[in-house]
């Protein structure tokens, strides 16, 4: 709360292109907040954007998770990396020495949001987006490497979308390898903020779930057997977002239906495709905390008892 | 905390069932017809145009999409390019009173003066009758009708859905292309994307 209330303040103070220096913005975020619930922020439009470390170094051979954080005014709205029936995803361009690689966003599990007759599939209010840094093992301790990044966003209400863009960068020492944990290397309010991040993530599906996706005319039907230990009438609700973009209709409602060991969503096709598809992959929510990313090859026609299902490894994917 | 989050979704998910299917533009399907008052004052009804090829562009001229295809000039180069080959082109506005993009017929007129756009007219829609006639979700939505009168493309522009006006000339242009084909006689290649852009800005459906 305290938190989002210093950004308010901070904004105010603050023309959204602004001319202040990183520094000063700094200083007026520390005047006003109070060093405790500093959050220093980019401001984007009708929003703030930070990038954060979750370790405040570097080491060579290991991996380490950057943050872009946006924290967005009420009744704004930024995109998944399918965006739905309208808008655009974060984009990101990074700007690392030789030796740093940047992987692939993690995206959280998003939210439908409705508007008039179409259904998009974004964050509001505020989310960070993970991205891991890969680091070479013969990365050399050297110098303090600066972490620059681009960042493009369509910040959008019910009403209206305004792009924006953001420079950010972040200047880590580099250490040939981890320092003991410590109070002074330790950042709780980034830890917590990537925890409570890495909770927001698609998790793999439990290795007894089984999947199929039968073709049934204007729909696919999704199956879903979760083994013994659940029963149909445990789950009370189902909602598929699709990673691809125009393979079912977004705004169609999707009807679940429980069965013996599981249950059976029926998702309508998209007027927008006119070819087979291989694959139905996308994240399954359950429930606010049980979501899954799933990847289940489609069945061939009439056969929906096929096992065929796969379950990938990992929240880390590509459209 | 689950609870919160679910209602609203369950609400969504019970209005939608609600709510009329409409699937109208199908490709390969006939385009539905539509009367509508130009913001010339003409009253202009689709049948009247069957026989030529007819372009349907929904237009927001507050939203970032549409304002990148205008302010590059592009729309207005394919406006000209393709009304020069006798087709016909109509810019639809479908916001509604009060919402991003409405227009009465005099601020439009003077909007086509200022971007040099040249359809072959505007249509004023602040009812979302033909919007929704189409199923239009965004705009700059693009639609292509042949002279039989049947949808040949429906979607997206071009296959950049950005805002950034640097991407307009790498872009593969989609009614370019379906015209084109659709001209030599041949199949279109691809006859449906997703319509990137910004959600039309109807009339609030719920209360």
């Amino acid at each position: 709360m305290l938190d989002g209330l210093c950004i308010k303040t901070k904004m105010r103070g603050c023309n959204p292109s602004s001319r202040f220096s990183p520094a000063f913005t700094f200083g007026v975020g520390l005047l006003l907040c109070g060093a405790s619930a500093l959050a220093e922020g980019t401001p984007i439009p009708h929003g703030t954007l930070e990038l954060l470390a979750e370790n405040q170094w570097i080491a060579a051979g290991h991996k380490l998770d950057l943050g872009l954080r946006f924290q967005l005014e009420k009744g704004w709205h930024i995109y998944w990396v399918n965006p739905g029936d309208s808008g655009e995803p974060p984009r990101v361009e990074w700007q690392l020495p030789t030796g740093l690689t940047a992987e692939a966003i993690e995206w959280p599990t998003p939210r439908r949001l409705e508007t008039s007759s179409i259904v998009d599939f974004g964050y509001e209010d505020a989310v960070m987006l993970i991205v891991p840094i890969h680091a070479e093992a013969s990365l050399a301790a050297q110098q303090p490497a600066r972490l620059g990044a681009e960042v493009r966003v369509l910040v959008c209400s019910r009403e209206m979308c305004i792009p924006g863009e953001a420079q950010l960068s972040l200047t880590l020492p580099i250490k040939s390898q981890p320092p003991a944990p410590d109070a002074r290397t330790l950042d709780a309010r980034n830890i917590a903020l990537f925890t409570a991040t890495r909770k927001s993530l698609p998790r793999p599906v439990p290795g007894n779930w089984r999947f199929s996706v039968a073709d049934a005319n204007d729909s696919f039907v999704l199956t879903a057997n979760l083994g013994r230990q659940i029963t149909g009438h445990q789950i009370t609700q189902a909602f598929f977002f699709p990673l691809a973009e125009s393979q079912i209709e977004n705004a169609a409602p999707q009807k679940m239906l429980p069965v013996a060991a599981g249950f059976r969503l029926t998702l309508r096709k998209s007027d927008q495709l006119l070819k087979p598809i291989q694959r139905l992959k996308g994240v399954l929510v359950l429930s606010a905390d049980r979501a899954y990313l799933i990847e289940v090859p489609l069945s061939k026609s009439g056969a929906a008892r096929s096992k065929a299902a796969a379950a990938v490894e990992s929240t880390r994917y590509d459209p | 905390m689950k609870r919160s989050t679910l209602y609203p979704m369950l609400v969504a998910l019970v209005l939608c069932t609600a709510l009329p299917v409409i699937s109208a533009a199908r490709v390969g399907e006939a385009a539905p017809e539509f009367t509508a008052t130009a913001s010339n004052s003409k009253t202009v009804r689709l049948s009247d145009y069957r026989g030529k090829y007819v372009v349907l562009e929904w237009h927001n001229n507050g939203c970032p999409y549409v304002r990148k295809h205008y302010n590059s000039g592009n729309m207005q180069r394919l406006q000209k390019q393709w009304t020069g080959r006798g087709v016909v082109w109509f810019t639809i506005l479908s916001s509604a009173p009060g919402k991003q993009g409405y227009v009465i017929a005099t601020e439009e007129n003077d909007y086509l003066a200022k971007m040099q756009a040249a359809p072959t007219a505007a249509l004023l829609d602040p009812t979302g009758e033909i919007g929704h006639l189409y199923d239009a979700k965004t705009s700059p939505q693009m639609v292509v009708i042949n002279p039989q009168g049947v949808v040949i493309y429906n979607g997206a522009i071009d296959d950049k859905p950005t805002t950034d006006l640097n991407d307009v000339p790498n872009a593969t242009n989609y009614v370019n292309l379906a015209l084109e084909q659709a001209m030599a006689g041949k199949q279109v290649e691809t006859p449906a994307t997703r319509p990137y852009g910004c959600s039309v800005k109807y009339v609030d459906s719920t209360h």
